[in-house]
């Protein structure tokens, strides 16, 4: 293993921002490769923490000649938010993740762009891992947008239960993924739930879920157990319940639960009375995908999503 | 006159309040039924102020000349309201950017739900002008920004303002979650004015605008008045180049110039420097000549940093 200098930023003053990538060189030449991107953002640490918990695996675990493919793993590209609780870039507040492909001579969150998308050019494989970008924890799942270059079967490959398989919103035009298949990688997202504290069972899940992809794959030789055969999910399929209150809220089900039609999923307890206001009924069979993240709720804001089952 | 306050958008929230979104309508009791109606917004971003100003001085001349109004004016002052009232960009705890949230949806999440609100409420103008003031790191002299794709439409209306530059953009995808796009999509012609600085009040900027309004909507017949609006001709992005000056390294940008000065071709911009060691890191030069049309006024700096833009006419000496 070897460290690469992605980029080094200098600060007025803070210590200047080191990012580095971890790349394991693979041993054999016809071995597909793959680019690991972790945390662009910060407050919330699973993309951080299953980024460096690969490169741990794949440096002290894997054991030697297990490696066939290139691996190039960058845990962090935004050491600034990370360690004061930001979630975008500390200065102007802009998310890196909206910045791709990147421009060399532009803002600053656009050079820091640029710099990484020239280092992981030439991938086979792309894995950002990043969370969601509303209010919402979820269970570790794929995001697959439709560009006509996305590859799906390479996407199953890391056994998550569902692949949301969508259209692109305008905005995400500029995000990493979308740029990333568009030069060429075979790139997905593993969208991380948005936690404060590390929950274990979730980076377990995401730790598996890329070392079924780098084996599936060729990419390493390890004997692991199967992940899941992913369920592909569209828009048409989610369905989305919103908050008819405001209040306290309290979910009872969590992201990767399987619920029944009119079971109860959670409630809104009045902020000032303590009464119950509100009890959320699942309005189908089918899987929280996602929870609002926060214990107060604003009303008409989203609760939860399901996926339903058909 | 008094004007009809309606809420477009509420939401209860957690503890005892509710967020509000409102309109304020002038209207005539019995409009022709040709009247024309402009909507002007502020306060997508919530740190940007300038807007408030402008929309004031409209809203109190329209009180004290009731007998102009001949269309309708719909007067949207805080979008984003929460954030307004917290110094806070963009939607308080979904940190998302209101104006990359466009066009919304009724069960997307609250933020989308309220440009979908807002989008809405708008549809239907002839005009809508959404006032800006850059953000806290900029400060820039009035000026109108339209996209290429619907310029033919809404130039002729930007001449109208009193705006010092008018900046015809290249079509950007992003940019199509913006409210300018959304509602020059759907008919309406919307300009977006940028001027002053975030979280401050540029008064001169405020009468400057209100002039320009006031003369549009003359000439668009929503008001009637002998008074005659004088506005300056502005300059356009048609006959020149935007030139950008980006930090080349971190500290504390220190300007050598004013804001709005006419300079040359290599004249000193300002320095980068170290307070913690005495020294100059970078001195930045103009790379054309032109109107120092955007200056920084946060100091701090990483490389990257826009620090100023010159509009000027290509120097074929660089």
């Amino acid at each position: 293993m070897k460290k690469i200098e992605i980029l080094k930023l200098e600060s007025l003053s803070r210590a200047p921002m080191l990012v580095e990538g971890y790349l394991f060189e693979g041993s054999d030449p016809e071995a597909p490769s793959v680019a690991v991107v972790g945390a662009m953002e910060g407050a919330t640490t699973l993309p951080l923490y299953s980024a460096s918990k690969l490169v741990d695996f794949l440096r002290n675990k894997l054991g030697t000649g297990k490696i066939l493919g290139d691996i190039l793993v960058i845990p962090s590209v935004n050491h600034y938010a990370l360690n004061i609780n930001e979630r975008f870039w500390p200065l102007d507040k802009t998310d890196i993740n909206m910045m791709f492909p990147g421009y060399g001579l532009g803002e600053t969150t656009q050079r820091i762009a640029h710099k990484l998308f020239e280092a992981i050019q030439g991938y086979d494989y792309g894995i950002v891992l990043e969370t969601r970008s509303d209010l919402a924890t979820c269970l570790p799942y794929v995001k697959l947008y439709k560009t006509g270059y996305e590859d799906i079967e390479s996407a199953r490959r890391l056994g998550l239960r569902i692949i949301h398989h969508r259209e692109p919103e305008s905005i995400e035009t500029v995000s990493l993924q979308y740029n990333w298949q568009l030069w060429g990688s075979k790139a997905c997202s593993v969208i991380c739930p948005h936690q404060p504290l590390i929950d274990p069972e979730s980076a377990r899940v995401i730790l598996d879920s890329l070392i079924n992809f780098l084996n599936n794959s060729g990419i390493i030789r390890y004997e692991t157990f199967n992940g899941y055969d992913s369920t592909v999910v569209t828009r048409e399929r989610i369905e989305v319940v919103q908050s008819p209150h405001s209040g306290i809220f309290i979910p009872t089900k969590k992201p990767g639960m399987t619920v029944s039609k009119d079971e109860t999923i959670g409630k809104i307890v009045h902020a000032l009375e303590g009464e119950v206001v509100h009890r959320f009924l699942a309005p189908c069979d089918g899987m929280i995908t996602c929870t609002y993240m926060h214990s107060l709720i604003f009303e008409n804001a989203v609760a939860y999503r399901i996926a339903k089952i058909h | 006159m008094t004007p009809d306050i309606t809420e477009i958008f509420s939401s209860e929230l957690p503890v005892g309040e509710t967020l509000r979104i409102q309109r304020a309508r002038f209207a005539p009791e019995k409009p022709d039924a040709d009247a024309k109606r402009i909507s002007i917004v502020s306060g997508i971003h919530g740190d940007e102020l300038e807007g408030q100003l402008v929309i004031y001085l409209l809203a109190a001349w329209l009180r004290d000349h009731p007998e102009a109004l001949r269309g309708t004016v719909d007067l949207y002052p805080a979008v984003n309201s929460l954030g307004v009232d917290t110094i806070i960009r963009g939607f308080p705890l979904y940190e998302i950017d209101l104006n990359r949230a466009f066009p919304g949806a009724r069960n997307d999440f609250l933020p989308a739900q309220l440009v979908h609100a807002l989008a809405e409420d708008v549809e239907g103008s002839d005009i809508a002008i959404d006032i800006h003031s850059s953000n806290i790191f900029l400060r820039e002299i009035p000026q109108i920004r339209i996209n290429k794709e619907f310029s033919e439409a809404t130039l002729p209306l930007a001449k109208q303002l009193n705006c010092d530059f008018i900046w015809i953009h290249d079509a950007v995808t992003v940019l199509e979650a913006t409210f300018s796009h959304t509602m020059n999509s759907r008919g309406t012609k919307t300009l977006v004015v940028e001027m002053g600085v975030g979280m401050r009040l540029t008064k001169a900027y405020g009468r400057q605008l209100l002039r320009g309004i006031l003369n549009l909507m003359q000439q668009e017949g929503i008001i009637e008045t002998p008074t005659e609006f004088k506005v300056r001709e502005s300059f356009s992005s048609e006959v020149g180049d935007v030139f950008y000056i980006n930090a080349p390294a971190a500290g504390l940008f220190v300007p050598a110039l004013d804001h709005c000065e006419v300079i040359e071709t290599g004249q000193w911009i300002g320095d980068i420097v170290d307070p913690l060691s005495g020294t100059v890191r970078e001195s930045l030069y103009a790379p054309n000549g032109g109107v120092l049309f955007t200056l920084r006024e946060y100091p701090v700096v990483y490389e990257g940093s826009l620090l100023a833009r010159i509009f000027g006419v290509h120097d074929e000496k660089n």
